[in-house]
């Protein structure tokens, strides 16, 4: 199964891929994490710490550098340029942004090439794409089997979750997740917006915000917290342990 | 008065380049304001009404026989300013390069053709070198590395009392300093106190320039999708960004080249 999480900039897109992943894990799946925004950011919310995430080897990078055999395989890419994540996650940095003058993004490896290829064999796929909609715009039907929209009780990022929503309806699946709730009427002013219900609603969460400030997994600040705990059930909703 | 805000998705940067902007009007100066995000934010923090679907700039483009973009014939910067801009509050003038829609950019790319040429000339033409620029741009390094903003001579960072809002920071202030041509100046935005403060300067490893403060007034403003400086006129952190405004300009930020 591969699962892209997509919306705004500052939803909690990342906060949201790397707790699924987190959970999915223990729940007993394999999981790879897939960064493929190009200011990556996974690593944080999964928990590896700011400093190493930065540290990441990027796939697209490596095999442009040319310090490194070139892997063939996406399989190969996962198993040369991945970190470890706890919980036995793997970590797969697509891309990355840190150069004046980057040169063009669109030759060599790119994020939806990566997220076509892995083989999902078993194993859960959780893709966190870049802010915005470029990636979901360049997907193609059966690249993923299912996008998550991140909203926010905000008119800015229901405007982004509304563009997600319409472009991703046509590929894949949709799930829409309503993050920092504090009440019944921020959950109404996103599915008044978008004519749909949130299927998961994840509370305003206190240990989420300290997780964040201080560069923490989430799942790790604490794993009962209402914020992570409504990860967790959108994991069991997507991947049943059971099955 | 060159400026352009970057930073991580949801740190700020369109609350303070559409308040800035609307400031800068205020204060006496013409002011072009510059969109060159593909998602909605500016237009609401400015306060200029819905973003057009077909922007002005299309018509500033067209193909040449070997089907590549040019700015049409006629179109000079000065001409793309008077013709392919809209009016916000203030008298503020709105370049963008559009939104992307359900069709992705192809219904846009005349627009986001025609703005990457006009903004390499903007820097020179003499017309506006009495004019404030503020440019907000889209989250992330992506098109600080390909250049979006090679007007500006201020660069604000905006970075909110987080990791990953800070390592972004980190990032892009990297990114521009490898550019050279401009001051990197951090914000931090939503701070509860001295010590969020200080938990910024500890985590991007240098000094701000300028911290503003949370303000439950903008965070209502956002929910509703109004421009915090029309909603919340008084709050602190309309205050706050004033007294930035202010301190800019003291530092001769009205200086253009």
């Amino acid at each position: 199964m591969k699962i892209a999480v997509a919306g705004k900039g500052g939803v909690g897109k990342t906060t949201i891929a790397g707790t699924l992943a987190r959970s999915l894990a223990r729940s007993g799946h394999e999981v790879l994490a897939l960064d493929t925004d190009t200011n990556p950011m996974l690593g944080v919310s999964l928990g590896v710490g700011p400093e190493t995430t930065d540290l990441l080897v990027a796939v697209r990078q490596a095999l442009q550098d040319g310090e490194v055999e070139h892997e063939p395989t996406a399989e190969g890419m996962a198993e040369t340029f991945g970190a470890d994540a706890p919980d036995g996650v793997r970590l797969v940095v697509a891309t990355r942004i840190d150069r004046f003058d980057s040169g063009c993004l669109c030759c060599g490896v790119t994020p939806d090439q990566l997220l076509r290829e892995f083989e999902t064999d078993g194993r859960v796929v959780v893709c966190d794409l870049e802010a915005g909609v470029g990636t979901l715009m360049r997907l193609e039907e059966g690249q993923a089997d299912l996008v998550v929209v991140v909203a926010n009780p905000t008119a800015k990022s229901i405007d982004v979750a509304r563009r997600a929503l319409a472009i991703a309806e046509s590929k894949a699946a949709v799930l829409l997740v309503a993050n920092r709730v504090s009440g019944p009427e921020d959950v109404e002013s996103i599915r008044s917006a978008l004519g749909r219900d949130p299927e998961i609603i994840v509370p305003e969460d206190p240990v989420i915000a300290g997780a964040d400030r201080d560069g923490e997994a989430p799942i790790d600040a604490g794993a009962g917290a209402p914020g992570v705990l409504a990860i967790k059930e959108l994991a069991e909703r997507l991947v049943p342990t059971a099955a | 008065m060159r400026i352009a805000v970057v930073g991580k998705g949801g740190a700020g940067k369109s609350v303070i380049a559409g308040t800035t902007a609307r400031l800068l009007a205020r204060r006496g100066y013409r002011v072009l304001a510059l969109d060159s995000d593909l998602l909605p934010g500016l237009s609401i923090s400015l306060g200029s009404g819905p973003d057009p679907v077909d922007p002005p700039l299309n018509q500033a483009a067209e193909k040449n026989e070997n089907g590549r973009w040019r700015l049409r014939k006629g179109v000079s910067v000065v001409s793309a300013v008077k013709r392919y801009t809209t009016e916000g509050p203030d008298g503020i003038r709105l370049m963008q390069i559009g939104k992307g829609g359900k069709d992705g950019i192809q219904p846009i790319m005349g627009a986001v053709n025609a703005y990457y040429k006009l903004i390499h000339r903007l820097g020179d033409a003499r017309t506006f070198a009495d004019w404030a620029m503020v440019a907000d741009m889209p989250a992330g390094p992506r098109q600080l590395a390909f250049d979006y903003a090679p007007f500006a001579r201020e660069y604000l960072v905006v970075v909110q009392p987080g990791a990953q809002s800070a390592l972004t920071g980190r990032r892009v202030a990297k990114i521009v300093r490898m550019r050279g041509g401009a001051e990197v100046r951090f914000v931090a935005n939503r701070v509860k106190d001295k010590e969020d403060v200080a938990h910024v300067e500890r985590l991007i490893g240098e000094p701000v320039f300028w911290s503003l403060p949370a303000d439950e007034g903008v965070a209502e403003a956002e929910r509703l999708g109004i421009a915090p400086i029309d909603h919340v006129p008084d709050s602190p952190t309309i205050a706050g960004i004033e007294e930035m405004v202010a301190a800019l300009a003291r530092l001769g930020g009205n200086s253009s080249r």
